[in-house]
């Protein structure tokens, strides 16, 4: 009967400390490193404003940010491969592309439309 | 008076009388010839002169008419100085874009795909070169919302230790029509990618930046199967959020000898034509599954985002369709900037069988990458390096428990050709599995 004896402990110990350091130092390295939020994109945040003393007690709407092609590609392009550049493809190569892509990836159509768009705008061909 | 005259008189008697010159016959015949010689050279070089002339003139109009080549191959060569100047400033400026004429390019065929090429050294194997795998997906788009995808695998193998030479194999990994419906249905007909965790479908060939596939998605999940699937995203809110969703009908696995033993689990195969000319499932009944999934991005943080999804799947499998095949997949995957990936899954499935009774399986596994670029260090060479490890672990249910712990890196040549290496401690219960390997492996995405 085969028996299944497992690595030495310290083997695992050691195996395990380092994928935890690996883990941990890249999370330190990435949040430490991550650019706060200009002031723009907090100004498109859903919190509201805060109010001067004195003003109306009426708080205006916020501004919603609609994601663009370009913001769009940087987020589903790179999650499963790393980013290819706009000028690898033709504009017509890239809408064959985004439809099996939009297919693969589970993209809503719309988001797929913009980033399509994108790529075809930097395609230069 | 007459003295000048006398003088005169005096000088004519004294100087001796001039008398006519006599000249010989031989003499005059020596000064004729010597003139007819005169004569005849005289001739002979106005002939040459002659001659001399015409040959001056032939050389004044070939002259002339090299002059004028000369002329013509000057005006050439200014053309195309110019026309190359030309284009060079035409190349110089982008090119003004023309309008896509959809009628053009409706119909559209392209090829995509990944290549891999190995070498391997085994604990007690010897170390070898080996084609891993040219694997080509073909494309083609019958317009806004038809697309057809084929994805073929290419190997090539021994025919040793039986035979000599080698055989290839051509296999075709999936091949499905999808429909997009609309921006949230998409319909997928054919032979599919199944949506049991996110590896089958995205983590194949290049895009696994391990050589090896994890050992738990490779012996417990068919990465394919033969029905129809709706699926699609549906945003949830205007920040990137996704809920995705997949629900799918196959044939299910089958029975590689018709039994219902436990080791005659077919993951692959039972495509609906039976090897004696029917059509017909191997069992009874089609199987059916999904995955739920929500993929949440960073709030304007883009390549910050973590996906997490369910899918399951549950179908007979034997020919009697008296066993359940089923089977449950938890994944996620974390971003944190462009620098570090977490990702992984568990897998466990379950199945009856005539002579074993239920058998249950499990495995998971666990990768993470951490590209140096993060490190923001000046060294030649270490923007392109990624770091990686992997633990995998799989129980079969027969007796035989793995598990691996793999260390790697990739050297990223461009973007989609990746030098990967990696090195792997295996424990297994299963003597012929080595006890370490190294794989090498150049992966190229097209």
């Amino acid at each position: 009967m085969n028996t299944f004896k497992p690595l030495p402990a310290c083997v695992q110990i050691t195996f395990a400390a380092l994928v935890a350091a690996l883990t941990a130092g890249g999370l330190t390295l990435t949040v430490c490193s991550a650019e706060p939020l200009s002031d723009s994109q907090a100004a498109n945040t859903n919190s509201a404003p805060a109010q001067t003393p004195g003003a109306t007690n009426t708080v205006p709407s916020a501004v919603k940010h609609q994601l663009t092609g370009a913001e769009l590609y940087s987020i589903h392009c790179n999650r499963c491969h790393a980013e290819r550049y706009p000028t690898e493809r033709t504009a017509a190569n890239w809408k064959t592309i985004m439809l099996h892509m939009q297919v693969r990836a589970n993209i809503p159509g719309q988001q797929a439309r913009l980033i399509l768009q994108y790529l075809q705008e930097n395609s230069g061909r | 008076m007459f003295g000048p005259g006398i003088a005169v008189a005096t000088l004519l008697v004294a100087l001796p009388s001039v008398s006519p010159a006599e000249v010989s016959d031989a003499d005059f015949n020596a000064l004729k010839e010597a003139v007819q010689k005169l004569s005849e050279q005289v001739q002979s070089l106005k002939q040459t002169n002659q001659l001399v002339q015409q040959a001056h003139e032939k050389d004044q109009v070939q002259i002339r008419q090299l002059q004028e080549q000369l002329a013509e191959t000057q005006e050439l060569a200014t053309n195309a100085v110019q026309k190359s100047e030309a284009a060079a400033q035409a190349a110089a400026q982008p090119m003004p874009r023309v309008p896509i004429d959809e009628a053009t390019v409706n119909h559209n065929f392209q090829m995509l795909g990944d290549a891999e090429f190995q070498y391997v050294n085994a604990d007690h194997q010897n170390g070898a070169f080996l084609l891993a795998d040219f694997a080509p997906i073909f494309l083609y788009r019958g317009g806004d919302h038809i697309l057809f995808e084929a994805g073929f695998d290419t190997t090539i193998a021994n025919n040793a230790p039986n035979g000599s030479d080698y055989n290839t194999t051509f296999n075709l990994s999936f091949a499905q029509l999808d429909y997009v419906m609309n921006d949230y249905l998409t319909l997928c007909v054919g032979d599919m990618l199944l949506p049991l965790g996110t590896y089958s479908e995205r983590g194949a060939g290049w895009l696994n930046k391990i050589p090896d596939d994890p050992l738990a998605v490779d012996a417990l999940l068919p990465g394919s199967g033969v029905g129809a699937q709706v699926r699609g995203a549906v945003p949830m809110g205007d920040a990137g959020k996704l809920f995705n969703y997949s629900l799918y009908c196959v044939n299910g696995p089958g029975s590689a000898d018709g039994t219902g033993d436990a080791g005659a689990l077919d993951l692959g195969g039972n495509v609906g034509l039976r090897s004696d000319g029917v059509v017909a499932n191997l069992h009874n009944s089609p199987g059916g599954g999904g995955r739920l999934a929500v993929f949440l991005p960073f709030p304007y943080q883009p390549r910050y985002d973590l996906e997490l999804g369910v899918s399951a799947e549950a179908s007979q499998w034997d020919n009697a369709g008296n066993h359940l095949w089923m089977a449950g997949v938890l994944d996620a995957s974390l971003h944190l900037g462009p620098n570090l990936e977490v990702k992984g899954e568990y897998i466990a499935t379950r199945y009856g069988s005539d002579d074993l009774g239920t058998i249950n399986q499990r495995g998971w596994w666990l990768q993470a990458g951490y590209k140096l670029a993060g490190l923001h260090l000046d060294w030649p060479g270490i923007n392109n390096l990624e770091v990686l490890g992997r633990y995998d672990s799989l129980q079969d249910g027969l007796g035989t428990t793995t598990e691996r712990y793999t260390v790697g890196c990739v050297y990223y040549v461009t973007t989609a050709l990746l030098l990967e290496g990696d090195y792997e401690f295996i424990n297994s219960s299963d003597p012929t599995q080595p006890s370490n390997q190294l794989i090498l492996q150049v992966s190229y995405g097209f």
